[in-house]
């Protein structure tokens, strides 16, 4: 089992998802994909996901105090939170030490998905899918 | 347990086999057999294994080598090594992750990328004859194939994404220049790095050197400096001059010449309004 594999199948073990991705931001390319996509296509949610993950990367109005400078390839946003009447989604930002522009994304649904619990777990899966 | 999709998923297929004749029919067929081997186009190579993508190369991108070692992810000597180690049996991805340089998600997203980014430049529209050879494999060894249709797909999905931006393509392939207007202070990081790198000498390919950066992403950053008006090409396409800048004719008037075959043409705008302001701002230069 691979790495990015092995990251995704975590994300969907969280209680209520639906499906999840690894999505460049700069390109808006599915580096890989699980379960479902709210479009029913992964290539075309992941297109619409990364333009939103990469406002948020590029606006300084959501950047630290200290600034946008991707310091060490830390990204300026950690994660983006949306929530609709029947699903949350999260996209959480990676860091790399190669340049990269890597966020994942999981779907789930509202009424059995836990918030708190998603964004503390898809930290650490950002940490390890690049770690180890 | 929830299967992860690495093929197409159902309901992909017919439109698959029509997204074959955009861009290389030979690769659709190689896909079709379960190939494996190398394909060499003019900008680049991929090597298929039973019909899938495994790796690829351009000229036009960093190589894994570049993009691991210019942040310090590797050392250059830890990545010769298991090239040295590890090439004899084309297992040098394996290699670094089984040795504990490299973690298999950090290889994978790296590898990927470069992938995907070489494969657009190895299937541009310019490219050249087509050619393969059988049984040529990577040194590289297997990381994580990818289908000929999701590489076809994803490959027009970019040039549409940059026409999006801006329609004119020679930022994509010539030198660029700043135009001296200012550089706006809300201009995002990663991208103002791109507009410092830019000298009136370098390419998109040349910046993506010097940073360690996927190619594609330098070409995103170049069009929107373009459209923001920071950047231009040093080189215009022939036939971006217009019509009423040529010399004068004998007799009646000299109408629109077709463009050279082998320059990609700024594509009429998919938003009008863009690509007459491109027209304008033309016809302005040329004054």
């Amino acid at each position: 089992m691979s790495g990015i594999d092995e990251c995704l199948l975590e994300a969907m073990r969280l209680p209520g998802a639906r499906g999840a991705a690894v999505v460049d931001w700069t390109s808006g390319l599915a580096l890989g994909t699980v379960g479902d996509s709210p479009t029913g296509d992964h290539e075309a949610t992941a297109a619409e996901t990364a333009e939103f993950a990469r406002l948020a990367a590029e606006h300084k109005t959501f950047a630290p105090a200290e600034g946008a400078d991707w310091a060490g390839g830390e990204p300026p946003v950690e994660d983006l939170v949306v929530s609709n009447r029947d699903s949350y989604h999260v996209l959480r930002f990676v860091r790399t030490t190669f340049d990269s522009s890597v966020f994942l994304h999981l779907w789930m649904g509202r009424s059995d998905g836990n918030l708190a619990l998603a964004r503390i777990r898809l930290g650490e899966m950002a940490e390890r899918l690049v770690v180890g | 347990m929830t299967a992860v999709e690495t093929r197409e998923p159902p309901g992909r297929k017919a439109a698959d086999r029509s997204a074959h004749t955009g861009l290389s029919p030979m690769l659709g067929r190689l896909a079709a057999e379960r190939a494996s081997g190398v394909l060499t186009r003019d900008r680049g190579v991929l090597y298929l294994v039973d019909g899938q993508v495994v790796h690829a190369e351009s000229p036009a991108t960093p190589g894994l080598d570049v993009l691991l070692t210019a942040g310090g992810t590797l050392g250059s000597e830890g990545w010769w090594e298991a090239v040295s180690q590890a090439g004899a049996e084309r297992r040098v991805g394996r290699f670094l992750v089984d040795s504990g340089r490299l973690s298999a998600g950090a290889l994978e997203l790296c590898h990927l990328g470069a992938l995907y980014d070489a494969a657009y430049f190895t299937l541009g529209p310019n490219s050249g004859p087509t050619r393969f050879r059988y049984g040529v494999a990577h040194w590289i060894g297997p990381v994580r194939p990818v289908s000929v249709a999701a590489v076809e797909r994803e490959t027009l999905r970019r040039r549409a994404l940059l026409d999006r931006i801006w329609p004119e393509s020679a930022t994509d392939t010539e030198p660029v220049e700043r135009t001296g207007r200012r550089a706006d202070p809300s201009l995002p990081p990663r991208r103002r790095t791109v507009l410092d790198h830019v000298d009136g000498e370098r390419t998109a390919a040349a910046i993506s050197l010097a940073l360690g950066r996927p190619g594609f992403h330098t070409l995103v950053d170049l069009r929107r400096l373009a459209a923001a008006g920071m950047v231009t090409a040093t080189v215009r396409p022939a036939a971006a001059t217009p019509p009423d800048a040529r010399p004068p004719a004998d007799g009646p008037p000299a109408r629109p010449v077709p463009p050279p075959a082998d320059r990609p043409v700024p594509r009429a705008a998919s938003d009008p309004d863009i690509g007459l302001l491109v027209r304008l701002k033309e016809a302005l230069e040329a004054l």
